[in-house]
């Protein structure tokens, strides 16, 4: 039983998401981090130059 | 001991500006303690000034205080390092001494008018005119209004001086952070008859205050002491300052959701409230560690080059900032920790643990770290090149620090108390409220959290007494 | 290009370009979350009451009807009922009940409402009492105060307020000093309520103890007098019964176990 009926008062997109374990969170908390390996290759091209 | 307060050997006008604010931070800083102890001893006897000064006026006056004096300290602190930062006066000095005063009269009356008129009918103009009666923000409007010019003062003190000077990552981060932490003060200056809206936007102020902006605050400040105080490297102290907000703004924001688990809005915040915030404790770690390590690197440099002593400047002050970084940690993230997954907090929500954790992370997080500036003013009040504690500074720092240790103690035990019987036993009811309240272990606690808010009293006068003695004295041994 | 043997993570524009992104990215979802929040938490209107839509703060007509608040098995959690349960176990919107003796109007439950909410704040409740979890701790939790066994028509404190007249005022009246009108009227009513041996209702008796909390002690901590109005007090009570209508995910936990208990004869809310 990972994902569970939605149960909260008012359907939306944000509640959709917090159906499965931690599924919101990681969603989160992966938009954040992603982009800072293409930060970070970057600043590693600057510094080499 | 008054021509004590009157020396300055200051460089700058702005150090002064500073100065004067922390004057009135320190006197906040003692109403504070005494409304606490009135408070805490209707706890012990309720019928102590009844109908007279209640415990919700006592309380209120506790609470603002604390947010008044540390809100003029963190602006002190700013005046204090505004010209060193940026290698020009105070743009706009003059203003911002009339900013001073306007506020302190302000001050002066929204406290008079707690004090003696209490509470209001239940009418607009009490709002206007009185309290708003929301804990933390009860400021009336018409002081929200005046806050509001006063501080845009101050920050076009701090942004023109900014502008005009150089322009260093410290000093970015302060000028980023100051208007966000300004900004958010909007978001609790309006009336609304739905109570989940009204708390959903003051926890807008509240929370993005205390766990973020403020937070944020804390790590410039420090990042400043310790160029100041023990010489660390500017390079290394703003990368990890950059690190720091990376840290404290990608938990803090979000975090924000744990305040968010039941007040009406929906079930999505258990989980964004309970990941964000389980991480703020990271950055305070790291802030921990930042500030041992590069005194101990610093220290072993020193004698690598075959210096004697103790590379620290300002001993008193810098004891109030390893004070900061240990208390930081403790009482804003471990004791936050504790209690802010939501299986947990439906039972702690609204105990005692929440004063528990109020009263260390407030202490340890802000109270700490200001007072180490103010010893840091001080110095310059007096020129002092190197200042050492002595056994007053010592009293002060340890009796405060063991009689808020000691509250948070005996907090977190009345709080567990009622956590299991009120809450998870009798389902917090009426009833239950006070079969926990009158229970032999929760009358103790709140015994213990008065006994040691007497010695944090105790150890508040030491630490007034060493501010205004400690300059004239290391100044003559100096000369 | 040869190699060299650089380190990004000692370099501060990593980080500060870093730090601005994942600040600037936060904010904005936390304004996408409250712009989703602030929808679902809006007050909703006596039109969803009658046609029995479900809102996380219902409107303030709300207090025309009964609200309990009971365990939900799909929640996993206690949820408010208004106006008695239905098959699946949530609001029916259907059973209604008097409040102060009358259905109130969409315009004057919104009134009324606004009055309380006012008063609850110029009468600083929170900095001794909490309201959803939050304020002072030194005075019971208000959130569903209006749902409290100590509060129901067999408790102690409505059978206490409808035998007892308030002795701070009789004190004030016999001491010949002066008080308003509104206030003569109160004890005359109440005298001939109590020689009738008339029981008064939840919301009566909850008005009156607000007006006057310490004459009706219970405890050794009591509530001061905080010069409550009779309309003010209403509009308190309408207030708390609004706010035990808001759906809190199930905060206070285990509070519909006491009140089941109270219905049983437990000495659990004396």
């Amino acid at each position: 039983m990972f994902f569970e009926p939605f149960t909260d008062v008012i359907p939306s997109f944000f509640g959709w998401l917090n159906q499965g374990p931690l599924t919101l969170t990681i969603f989160l908390h992966t938009v954040i981090i992603l982009p800072m390996f293409w930060i970070y290759k970057q600043e590693k091209a600057n510094l080499n130059k | 001991m008054l021509a004590s307060i009157k020396t300055n050997s200051f460089t700058n006008e702005g150090q002064k500006l500073g100065m004067m604010y922390f004057r009135v931070a320190i006197i906040l800083f003692g109403a504070q303690l005494l409304m606490g102890l009135i408070a805490a001893f209707q706890f012990l006897v309720p019928g102590f000034l009844f109908e007279l000064f209640d415990f919700s006026v006592a309380r209120m006056v506790h609470i603002n205080a604390l947010i008044v004096w540390m809100l003029y300290a963190m602006i002190g602190s700013v005046y204090m390092m505004i010209t060193d930062e940026t290698g020009v006066e105070t743009v706009g000095i003059k203003l911002g001494k009339l900013g001073f005063w306007v506020l302190t009269a302000a001050v002066t009356v929204v406290v008079l008018v707690y004090i003696f008129v209490q509470v209001g009918s239940g009418t607009e103009a009490s709002i206007w005119l009185i309290h708003e009666g929301r804990e933390y923000i009860e400021a009336p409007r018409w002081a929200d209004i005046g806050i509001v010019v006063v501080v845009l003062i101050f920050y076009y003190n701090v942004f023109a001086s900014y502008m005009a000077g150089k322009q260093t990552g410290i000093m970015t981060v302060m000028v980023a952070n100051l208007m966000a932490l300004a900004g958010l003060y909007l978001a609790g200056m309006f009336f609304t008859d739905n109570i989940s809206m009204d708390q959903f936007w003051w926890w807008w102020v509240i929370h993005l205050w205390v766990e973020a902006t403020w937070e944020v605050f804390v790590g410039t400040l420090a990042a400043y002491a310790l160029i100041k105080l023990i010489g660390a490297k500017r390079e290394i102290v703003e990368m990890w300052l950059w690190i720091e907000v990376l840290m404290l703004f990608g938990s803090g924001i979000l975090g924000l959701g744990h305040h968010y688990f039941w007040i009406g809005t929906p079930e999505y915040w258990w989980e964004i409230g309970a990941l964000f915030s389980s991480l703020e404790p990271v950055p305070l770690i790291a802030m921990f560690v930042h500030v041992l390590y590069d005194w101990g690197k610093e220290q072993g440099e020193a004698h690598g080059r075959g210096e004697e002593g103790n590379v620290v400047t300002n001993s008193p002050a810098m004891a109030w900032i390893v004070t900061n970084a240990f208390g930081n940690f403790l009482g804003a993230g471990v004791w936050g920790f504790f209690h802010t997954l939501p299986q947990v907090n439906i039972y702690t929500h609204g105990t005692q643990f929440t004063a528990a954790h109020g009263h260390l992370s407030f202490f340890g997080a802000y109270a700490t770290i200001l007072i180490g500036m103010m010893y840091y003013g001080v110095q310059k009040a007096h020129g002092v090149e190197k200042m050492k504690m002595n056994f007053n500074s010592k009293m002060g720092i340890f009796l405060i620090t063991f009689g808020v240790l000691g509250m948070t103690v005996a907090l977190t035990i009345a709080g567990y108390e009622q956590v299991l019987v009120e809450r998870a036993e009798l389902g917090g009811t009426w009833n239950a409220f006070f079969v926990a309240q009158e229970l032999p272990w929760y009358i103790q606690a709140q015994l213990w959290r008065t006994i040691m808010g007497v010695v944090t009293l105790v150890g508040f006068i030491y630490l007034v007494w060493d501010l205004l003695t400690i300059g004239k004295k290391n100044k003559a041994q100096q000369i | 290009m040869a190699k060299k043997n650089v380190s990004v993570w000692t370099s501060i524009p990593f980080w500060r370009r870093s730090a601005a992104w994942v600040t600037g990215f936060a904010v904005i979802l936390l304004i996408w979350l409250s712009f989703d929040t602030l929808g679902q938490i809006s007050m909703g209107t006596d039109e969803d009451l009658k046609a029995g839509t479900t809102k996380r703060v219902p409107a303030p007509t709300v207090i025309n009807y009964k609200i309990t608040y009971e365990m939900n098995k799909q929640r996993g959690s206690e949820i408010p009922i208004i106006g008695g349960k239905d098959a699946n176990g949530t609001s029916s919107f259907e059973e209604k009940e008097l409040f102060f003796g009358k259905e109130w109007t969409e315009e004057e439950a919104a009134d009324l409402l606004h009055l309380g909410k006012l008063t609850s704040q110029a009468k600083n409740c929170m900095n001794c009492h909490t309201l959803l979890g939050n304020g002072a701790y030194f005075a019971p939790d208000l959130t569903k105060s209006w749902l409290d066994p100590a509060w129901d028509t067999k408790g102690v404190m409505v059978s206490m307020i409808s035998s007892m007249l308030p002795s701070k005022l009789v004190e004030r009246i016999e001491a010949g000093k002066a008080v308003s009108d509104e206030d003569n009227q109160l004890i005359k009513d109440m005298k001939i309520d109590i020689a009738n041996g008339k029981m008064l209702t939840k919301e009566e008796a909850m008005a009156i103890f607000l007006r006057f909390p310490s004459s009706y002690p219970t405890h050794e901590r009591m509530m001061p007098e905080l010069a409550i109005t009779a309309d003010e007090a209403k509009g308190l009570v309408a207030f708390l019964k609004h706010m035990s209508s808001i759906d809190t995910n199930g905060f206070p936990r285990n509070f519909s176990k006491s009140v089941d208990q109270f219905k049983v004869g437990g000495s659990n809310a004396r």
